[in-house]
């Protein structure tokens, strides 16, 4: 099957094989190194897409990442990939690809009556129209603009393959693989540097396969495989194709996309399908070569239209005729050369039409009907270029036939990396574009990047950038032969847009901005070529006006009466081009994330059946439910029941565990928590308060003495981090003077809470006979090391449930065989496991106060723990805690609160009003912050902090909750609800 | 009375079997969990910075790396992790009670803690082995960049990892918190599946 547009010779394709696939579900056919543009192109398919706001049939205008206009959905079901530029899609057997934003059919497509409503639908539409009223904004207006205007559609299932990133580090990153990127690389790479050459293609070349130059006598692609060949062969030169360099960021840092398995339909087993990369590069060479643009008249967008060096690449290293006629409109002589090589195939050239008054002479000898002075000014045929109404030098309009216009309006130097890192690109008048300005620290930009649009150009800058960079990074370069090309003909006389066009003339195809979208925004008052972007949308999407850009600025700059160096350009900002959800998340989705911490119970407690909760990035039990229970509260309720009655035993390990050690690591002590720890005897505990510098509390937990000079302090689970990050910023910045050490043990140990009455009867059973466990021995606050079957342990003596307790701390890997021996050891005692669940319950029994206390917003007076704030020191956040609103005696303080029916249940979170207020922020009297159903009591108990609370106890207020419907009498109590004396403590 | 023999369970327990993994025919990377290592964080105290190298050098003979760099004698290592910090780490017949001796030798010049448990070792090597390394580690690992004998403490899928290069073959010995164990090995097999794999135990 010989597609119908396919030339019957040459190409960079390999007729050997050919590769099915269909579009829209007709089947064609194409060959391998085909781009689905390319096998699109040779199988004389013109229409590919429809416009996003007008629904106007589109062709395709490019042959790379710049295309605006052949968006595709590429493959189907969870593989389905939106907005899939065709020119970038490889080729391979099989390959389905299906048009976007049309219903019911692309060449039947209802949306376009938008095309003749588009007086309506100008720029700013969406802020004029659907203005009023707000409300139907959400509710009409934006579902229906969404539904009418649009791109493809996610797959909406999970991608089934995986994605993963990789870091890359070189001496020299070339980011371009045409001739100056080439030679950068092989100057480079030759003096030993470690180089890496990255290039989107699949092929390296860049515009050498798309052209038909001579490099030293030989044909272009035939000189790129031998520099290829000889890269290859350079153990440090590493060649990444199909990787695009999509930006540029601090100290040498580069982002990249590699498509590693884009091009076949399904990853091999194992294999990525995207990896991004972050390369580190001492100094990188911007080889990204130049962008065609176009030229706005009217029905300029028609398919069929294609852009000149495009109609090239199509022609020579496809072997697909984007025409069986061609014209070519131009205003450079560049675009001679389109004309040129689709004669040398072959295909009829209609006409070239040149703006300019003087063609360049060496075409003459080809023949080929020129018509100088000329504009193109109308394009007819719908879903494909027909004829093309051509204004002459004497304003005479004439019709000329075609069935494809090549436009060449002009090549933009590819700045936009240059640009990321606050570069602002400058107007090179004679070039009639912009080339970078200030570039990153460590870049170098050859070729036509940097406006030096010759092949002859190319290589001689490509040689000296490589080289340069070669030499900073301290490679010396042996002297090496620029290879020899032409200087080809170049000149250019910019024009912009035609005038004497009366139809939609376009400027942006991928954002339907015509020229007089241009004109109305700069009327408006967004004459600010950034404000003309946000209302027009020129140059956003997946292109970012790749094509568009410049063309839009220079009629902003005409119509607003300024030169185009006065208008600028947008910021260019990364990606350069788009990056897919998977491979900025590579490995991390789904349990991967972020890493989870398993506490040493893990396993055992799965082996439970244990239900887990999030805390920070540990994975805990959160209770441990039972056959026959019907809900968390009856299984916590169990727990709690169970461990108050005679023992529980509860994975701790999570709590932060650091070692501190030093001569003045009691001062230290003294200086970061309010109360005292100097006077802390050796084998004690005590219950610590943290404040951060502004006064309120940070944090708590215990600390013990291990020796004189030594101390164990332990943290709440969730803010570990973080005080050891505030403990070293203490020490490193504000004391550095003293002798302390610090270091986080908390991987260390596996620790376990064992409370209750029957805990020491349980831990005689564990710990070594030798140790004396008997309450005088080893009463409440003591600590010990000791020994556990031979194994070194260490045993506190302390209480979180108000039970009497003990923490028993074992080395990490005998972590699940010490839960194993607590339950074993316990197991005559009934020994209950218990979860996050009942230690919260616990601990609101007993008035302790935990994260939902210490939230960043109370103060230690606030929590009924000024006694704990010394008087006879200083501390952190002492002075500031003295602050005048902070001693406010009307700041809400710490209460306990108890439904006035007991048969109310309570919400954390419900705000107290005082009875018969009205619920309004002004009466708002405190906040409840935790709520538990007590076992032990029969009925739900709250802790909050509420207006003078300490002093209202016996009085009611209202716990209002509006956002739940809760509104319940309490009675405001002590927060100790359970055992108030502590009598339980000591067994 | 409660004995804890054997009841020692590795970081990867129930992760990491014996066998070869990913790619079929092919190994590029062969990964071996070491159990057997005693490790020790040290840190220096003030002002003892002279006393502390030569007490290590007396009791191990072993010049305490400046910088990150580690520094062998028979089977005592100090690998140095930051300022006037160091993790030693000891096998064989020098492991068991390690950091009592390492504090008894050095403690009036060092904070000395016990780490040995705090850790997940693996042992990593092959032909793929910088491939595999370089789809999370941030850090340039290439034989110009980072030598036999190099250390680098960095992060790797957002978990903090020590690197210690042991030898030219390359072999690097990754140090893992335990708690994320499960979530690196998750990161390290999928990474090192496309080259194939080998967990081996010694």
């Amino acid at each position: 099957m010989n597609a119908p547009h396919r030339l019957a010779s040459g190409g960079l394709i390999d007729r050997a094989q050919p590769l099915s696939f269909t579009f829209d579900g007709q089947a064609y056919s194409g060959f391998a190194g085909d781009t689905l543009a390319s096998a699109l192109v040779a199988n004389g398919v013109k229409l590919v897409g429809r416009s996003f706001k007008y629904h106007r049939p589109r062709g395709i205008l490019t042959a790379g990442s710049d295309e605006p206009n052949a968006l595709v959905e590429l493959r189907t079901g969870a593989r389905r990939e939106p907005n899939t530029r065709a020119t970038t899609a490889e080729l391979y057997d099989g390959l389905v690809a299906a048009s976007q934003n049309r219903w019911p059919s692309l060449a039947f497509d209802i949306g376009a009556v938008n095309d003749g409503l588009s007086r309506f639908l100008v720029a700013g539409f969406y802020y004029k129209t659907f203005m009023w009223p707000a409300k139907f904004w959400e509710l009409l207006y934006e579902p229906l603009i969404r539904r009418a205007a649009g791109l493809g559609r996610a797959a909406g299932t999970e991608d089934p393959d995986h994605y993963e990133k990789a870091y890359a580090h070189c001496d020299l990153l070339v980011i371009g693989g045409g001739p100056a990127g080439l030679m950068a690389a092989l100057a480079a790479g030759r003096a030993g540097a470690r180089v890496i050459l990255a290039d989107e293609d699949f092929r390296l070349g860049g515009r050498l396969l798309a052209e038909r130059y001579e490099i030293d006598g030989k044909p272009g692609t035939e000189w790129v495989a031998e520099i290829e060949a000889e890269l290859a062969s350079l153990p440090e030169v590493r060649i990444m194709r199909r990787t695009a360099v999509t930006g540029v960021f601090d100290h040498g840092q580069y982002g990249a996309v590699e498509r590693v398995n884009d091009h076949v339909p399904v990853p091999p087993e194992h294999e990525p399908r995207q990896r991004s990369w972050k390369i580190v590069a001492r100094r990188a060479v911007l080889a990204a070569g130049a962008l065609e643009r176009g030229i706005a008249f009217g029905n300029n967008d028609r398919p069929g239209v294609i852009l000149a060096g495009a109609a090239r690449s199509y022609i020579n290293r496809y072997a697909a005729a984007p025409g069986r006629r061609i014209a070519v409109f131009t205003n450079n002589d560049d675009g001679w050369r389109t004309a040129a090589d689709a004669h040398a195939a072959g295909i009829e050239v209609a006409a070239v039409i040149d703006s300019r008054a003087e063609p360049p002479g060496q075409f003459a000898a080809l023949g080929i009907k020129a018509l100088t002075g000329a504009q193109v000014s109308h394009v007819h045929g719908g879903q494909g270029v027909q004829a093309i109404d051509v204004v002459d030098a004497a304003g005479q309009t004439m019709k000329i036939e075609c069935d494809a216009l090549a436009v060449a309006g002009g090549w933009n130097p590819a700045v936009h990396l240059t640009c990321h890192l606050g570069g602002r690109p400058v107007w090179n008048e004679p070039l009639a574009a912009f080339v970078p300005g200030a570039v990153p620290p460590g870049m170098h930009v050859a070729g036509a990047a940097n406006g030096a649009l010759t092949l002859a150009e190319c290589l001689h800058a490509g040689v000296a950038a490589g080289a340069m960079a070669a030499l900073e990074c301290g490679f010396p370069i042996a002297s090496i032969m620029v290879p020899s090309a032409q200087d080809e003909a170049s000149a250019v006389t910019p024009l912009w847009h035609v005038k004497e066009s009366r139809a939609k003339s376009f400027v942006d195809f991928q954002n339907d901005v015509t020229i007089k979208d241009i004109a109305l925004a700069n009327q408006e008052g967004f004459s600010s070529v950034e404000h003309l972007k946000r209302y027009t949308t020129l140059g956003m999407a997946t292109d970012q006006g790749k094509v568009a850009n410049v063309t839009g600025l220079a009629i902003l700059a005409d119509v607003s009466g300024r030169v185009i160096a006065e208008v600028g350009t947008t910021t260019y900002r990364p990606p350069y081009v788009p990056v897919s959800f998977g491979a900025i998340s590579g490995h991390h989705r789904g349990k991967d994330f972020r890493p989870v911490r398993l506490p040493p119970s893990h396993r055992w407690a799965a082996e439970q059946g244990a239900v887990f909760v999030e805390s920070g990035a540990w994975l805990r039990a959160q209770y441990y439910p039972r056959a026959g229970e019907k809900d968390w509260l009856e299984t916590v309720n169990r727990e709690v029941a169970a461990t108050r009655a005679s023992v529980g035993v509860c994975d701790v390990s999570t709590l932060g565990k650091i070692e501190i050690e030093g001569a003045d690591a009691a001062i230290f002590l003294d200086r970061v928590y309010t109360n005292t720890f100097s006077t802390l005897p050796v084998g004690k505990s005590r219950y610590g308060l943290m404040l951060r510098e502004d006064g309120f509390v940070m944090d708590d937990g215990t600390t013990s003495r291990l020796a004189p000079e030594r101390f164990f302090m332990t943290t709440t689970t969730a803010q570990a981090g973080r005080v050891m990050q505030h403990l070293e910023f203490c020490h490193q910045v504000l004391w550095p003077e003293l002798d302390v050490q610090m270091v986080s043990v908390s991987e260390q140990w596996a620790q376990f809470s064992i409370a209750g009455p029957r805990s020491r009867d349980v831990l005689r059973k564990l710990v070594d006979e030798k140790y004396d466990l008997a309450d005088r021995a080893f009463p409440y606050l003591a600590t010990k090391e000791v020994a556990v079957g031979g194994v070194p342990a260490r045993l506190f003596r302390l209480s979180f449930s108000g039970e009497m307790a003990y923490e028993l701390a074992v080395p990490a890997r005998y972590g699940d065989g010490a839960i194993r021996a607590i339950m074993a050891a316990g197991e005559e005692f009934s020994i209950t496991p218990y979860g996050t669940e009942a230690l919260g319950v616990m601990r609101i029994e007993k008035g302790h106060v935990a994260g939902n206390e210490i939230n960043g917003q109370l103060t230690a007076r606030d929590l009924g723990l000024a006694r704990m704030m010394s008087k006879k020191k200083d501390y952190i956040g002492r002075v500031m805690a003295q602050r005048p609103a902070l001693l406010d005696p009307d700041r809400p303080a710490l209460a306990g609160f108890k439904p006035a029916d007991r048969k109310a249940r309570l919400r954390a979170g419900a705000h107290f009003l005082s009875a018969g207020a009205v619920a309004t922020a002004g009466n708002d009297e405190g906040y409840m912050t935790s709520v538990a159903f007590s076992p032990m009591l029969g009925h739900w108990i709250g802790l909050g902090v509420l207006e003078r609370g300490p002093e209202r106890i016996g009085q009611r207020v209202r716990a209002y909750d509006p956002v739940r419907n809760g509104d319940v009498e309490v009675e405001i109590c002590n927060p100790v609800f359970f055992d108030p004396e502590g009598a339980r403590l000591d067994g | 009375m409660a004995s804890f023999a054997g009841l020692e369970r590795s970081a990867l327990h129930g992760l990491s079997l014996p066998g070869h993994y990913g790619r079929a025919g092919t190994t590029g990377v062969v990964i071996e969990e070491r159990t057997d290592l005693a490790l020790a964080s040290i840190i220096g105290k003030r002002g003892k910075r002279f006393a502390l190298v030569n007490a290590v050098n007396t009791a191990f003979g072993v010049a305490l790396p400046d910088g990150p760099r580690r520094a062998t004698r028979g089977s005592v290592t100090f690998a140095g992790t930051g300022p006037d910090q160091w993790i030693a780490c000891a096998e064989g017949s020098e492991a068991p009670g390690f950091a009592a001796k390492v504090r008894a030798r050095i403690g009036p010049f060092a904070a000395v803690s016990d780490q040995s448990d705090a850790r997940l070792v693996l042992l990593l090597r092959g032909p793929n082995v910088r491939d595999v390394l370089a789809k999370g580690v941030p850090v340039d690992l290439h034989p110009r960049a980072f030598k036999a004998g190099d250390v680098a403490t960095t992060i790797v899928a957002y978990i903090g990892v020590q690197i210690d290069m042991l030898d030219d073959a390359p072999t690097f010995q990754l140090s893992v918190p335990r708690s994320m164990a499960g979530s690196f090995w998750s990161w390290l097999t999928a990474s090192a599946a496309e080259f194939g794999y080998d967990v081996i135990t010694r």
